[in-house]
């Protein structure tokens, strides 16, 4: 009896040892499965999303007959310059060649122009856009609520849809045509307020009473309290006016129609695009457009993706 | 400054206050002021003078001419063919897109919420083009659809199915340029939501596996309704960028009837034609519907306090 009982229990135990195993084992193949399938997600992200940028990379070193021989077969040479590496395209769409400049190439002009519109703005907003947000976050001003229902309400105006008068005015004060004209409209923006009143009112504000206490005036407090305790914050507006305005079309298009004026991407949309038969400049071009934000974006990621909640619509 | 300073645990800071509040509020003011000055004369003025100009003939050329009331809009509602039409790819875009954004937002954001080696590249790399212009981004996808030559039409052939027409076909040009502001956009919803799914607290997943439920019911009666706000959020401002679509169809499909959208016939109207005074009133139209739809956003959002 007592060996019969034995057996039973050992056989129980049996049992339990095996449905452990097979347990484990489904685990095992669950989570075989569950890495491969993460791994066709990576594959079929790189391909979707980087597909097109490899492509336009790496072409971008061709001439435009080597890339159209290159296309059919799809394969690893579609996309990489092993067979040849062309560096023309770049001096051609930066118009260093007399060819070129006679083409009216000279995206190193737009650039320029581009960039030193994106850092007057940046440089406006730091600016004007903390003083605002210092007002509304730290001073004792009786009824300022009032003036902030205005500053919101102004984030519901959509920009594209004011361009039309927006180019009046801009026109009735003398700024179409000019550099300006890329700059003063933007110099202060109510997303970039409100984004600014919300880091700064993280402060405590016995930050800015020790300060007055210690003899500071108000533009001291600002300049060297709350500004050096908000740079993340002042960093991420700094990147999101930079994106903006590096990256807008519509309006320099029509506010700026002098060509040795115009931004990067009104100068490409006029000189390389998919409708140029010379595929290696037009590559070249979009890589010299896109490079400065991109190597911006893989630089400093975390306050890209910060300023993403706080961008609202911008265009 | 220094008997100031002296002073005030003396008076009390409230009397020192006093004395000086009005110097305080004036100078308080000096920092609001340019701020407010950019929003009245470049954000308020302008759609005043849009309202205005609305209802007047005018052009850049010779200003304003003739007083018409509201026959600018009588006219876009009754007379332009085009600008129904325009209205009508507009919501086709639209609708389109908003809905196509939130499913593949969450789809690829509760991929890319997990940690894992190599997540952090995927994220990135579905938000670069999220950083780069979309007019980059158009001229770079219409190489790739190009009829001929195109990568894509070269993978199809190479896959074995049939080469296709994306922006030269009446049909197609729509969905493609659908396709193509998705892929532009989407990054955005996907930090939106996996920021969203950061905040969720792992107590609601323990939970809800104790009580049973498999991944895609944690995924159902879990994570989407925490999510309600940031998918809101992610909707709402997908429709006010759809609604104001311009880069792609300017970029891309300028000739296709189809394709036309209320801001590109905009555009078209006032600095092409000339008709100042008529953009004008398409312009408020479309200001009308985002306000609404704007003002509709905070009523939701409010409501929803979670």
């Amino acid at each position: 009896m007592a060996t019969s009982a034995e057996q039973k229990q050992s056989v129980m135990g049996l049992e339990i040892e095996e449905k452990a195993q097979r347990d484990r084992s489904r685990a095992q193949i669950r989570k075989w499965i569950g890495n491969i399938l993460t791994w066709l997600m990576y594959v079929a992200i790189v391909v979707v999303f980087a597909g097109p940028l490899i492509w336009v990379i790496g072409n971008s070193f061709r001439s435009s007959q080597t890339i159209w021989e290159n296309v059919f077969p799809v394969n690893y040479l579609t996309f990489l310059p092993f067979d040849e590496f062309f560096f023309d395209n770049y001096i051609e769409a930066l118009g260093l060649t007399p060819e070129a400049q006679g083409l009216g190439f000279n995206l190193g002009r737009s650039l320029m122009i581009s960039l030193g519109a994106a850092v007057s703005v940046v440089t406006l907003s730091l600016i004007f856009n903390t003083g605002a947000a210092y007002f509304f976050a730290r001073l004792k001003v009786p009824r300022k609520n009032i003036l902030l229902v205005y500053v919101i309400a102004t984030m519901m105006i959509p920009q594209q849809v004011v361009i039309v008068p927006l180019f009046l005015v801009v026109n009735q004060l003398g700024l179409i045509n000019t550099f300006w004209a890329m700059v003063v409209p933007w110099y202060a923006s109510p997303f970039i307020v409100f984004a600014l009143i919300g880091f700064f009112a993280e402060l405590p504000y016995e930050l800015d009473e020790a300060a007055i206490l210690d003899g500071a005036n108000l533009f001291q407090v600002l300049t060297r309290v709350i500004v050096p305790n908000a740079i993340p914050g002042l960093i991420t507006v700094s990147i999101l006016e930079f994106q903006f305005i590096w990256n807008e079309f519509f309006w320099p298009l029509v506010a700026v129609s002098n060509k040795s004026l115009q931004p990067v991407q009104v100068a490409i949309a006029n000189q390389f695009t998919d409708r140029d038969p010379q595929w290696g400049r037009v590559f070249a071009a979009m890589v010299l457009a896109s490079a400065p934000i991109v190597i911006l974006f893989i630089f400093t990621q975390r306050y890209f993706y910060r300023s993403v909640a706080l961008s609202g619509v911008k265009g | 400054m220094a008997t100031t300073t002296s002073n005030i645990p003396r008076v009390g800071r409230q009397r020192w206050w006093q004395k000086y509040r009005n110097q305080y509020i004036l100078v308080g003011f000096l920092f609001v002021l340019p701020a407010l000055i950019n929003f009245a004369v470049f954000r308020y003025y302008p759609m005043a003078w849009a309202v205005n100009t609305s209802l007047w003939r005018y052009s850049l050329l010779r200003g304003f001419q003739e007083f018409v009331g509201i026959d600018h809009y009588i006219r876009a509602f009754t007379a332009d063919t085009q600008f129904i039409s325009s209205m009508k790819a507009t919501l086709y875009y639209v609708l389109g897109k908003v809905p196509l954004t939130i499913i593949l937002g969450l789809a690829l954001a509760s991929f890319a919420n997990q940690e894992r080696r190599g997540m952090g590249l995927m994220r990135a790399l579905i938000f670069i083009p999220v950083v780069t212009s979309f007019v980059v981004v158009s001229i770079v996808w219409g190489m790739v659809l190009n009829r001929d030559v195109g990568l894509m039409n070269a993978t199809l052939q190479g896959l074995g199915l049939p080469r296709m027409e994306f922006l030269t076909s009446p049909t197609n040009v729509m969905p493609t340029i659908i396709g193509i502001s998705l892929w532009k956009d989407v990054g955005y919803s996907v930090i939106i939501l996996v920021a969203g799914m950061r905040g969720i607290a792992q107590e609601f997943y323990d939970a809800a596996v104790v009580d049973g439920a498999n991944a895609w019911q944690r995924f159902r009666y879990v994570t989407v309704p925490m999510l309600r706000r940031h998918l809101m959020f992610v909707s709402v401002i997908s429709t006010l960028g759809a609604f104001q679509v311009f880069v792609p169809v300017y970029q891309l499909a300028p000739q296709q009837r189809n394709a036309q959208v209320i801001v590109y016939y905009i555009y078209q109207k006032g600095f092409i034609f000339g008709e100042m005074g008529y953009a004008s009133a398409l312009s408020v139209i479309l200001l009308l519907i985002l306000l609404f739809l704007s003002i509709f956003q905070i009523r939701v959002l409010r409501s929803e306090d979670v």
